[in-house]
């Protein structure tokens, strides 16, 4: 019983620790249609570049990549 | 990248501009860009803000216990058009090939000036 007990605190701390070290990956939620969020980052120039200064003027096209210097 | 860049001209013709985003830093960035031969501006996530924004950020966690881990950005393509509004969005291996977002641009400029 006493063992049972242990072995059941463990599992749960176990369970417990898994649950806190799950990744946290965003699941893609944003749809055709919605706004883009914007943005500021630094460009390979170290120049700011905010996604809403090209509103009302450019289209934009976002292409995420996985890593510099990986094939794709 | 390079597929994209192949298609820039025809891209800036239709009023839109490209721009390569992932984790690296701007110095990672202008070396790449270099190595590619690409001209459109790569932008610098390092604090990942945007792409969990964007709900894209993927991780390596094998050795999440142990206190290491890495991130990086699903490869995604999003085309946002004049007003801000996201038109398009190829996931994957289809980011990889430009074709649909190119096709998208050029119907959204053509629908503008007509």
């Amino acid at each position: 019983m006493r063992r049972g007990l242990i072995f059941l605190a463990a599992w749960a701390l176990a369970a417990g620790l898994a649950a806190a070290q799950k990744p946290v990956i965003a699941k893609t939620s944003l749809k055709v249609g919605q706004p883009a969020p914007d943005f500021t980052m630094l460009s390979d120039q170290w120049e700011p570049v905010k996604l809403s200064d090209y509103r009302g003027k450019k289209n934009v096209i976002l292409a995420f990549y996985v890593l510099a210097f990986t094939p794709g | 990248m390079q597929a994209y860049q192949a298609d820039l001209a025809k891209l800036q013709a239709s009023d839109t501009v490209v721009f390569g985003v992932s984790i690296d830093s701007p110095a990672a960035n202008a070396a790449f860009a270099k190595q590619i031969g690409v001209t459109f501006p790569l932008l610098s996530d390092m604090n990942r803000e945007v792409l969990v924004q964007y709900g894209i950020l993927d991780s390596f966690d094998k050795y999440a216990s142990q206190g290491v881990k890495a991130e990086w950005a699903r490869r995604t393509t999003f085309v946002v058009d004049k007003q801000g509004l996201i038109q398009h969005i190829d996931e994957g291996r289809d980011a990889v090939n430009p074709n649909t977002a190119v096709t998208v641009c050029t119907t959204l400029d053509s629908k503008a000036k007509s």
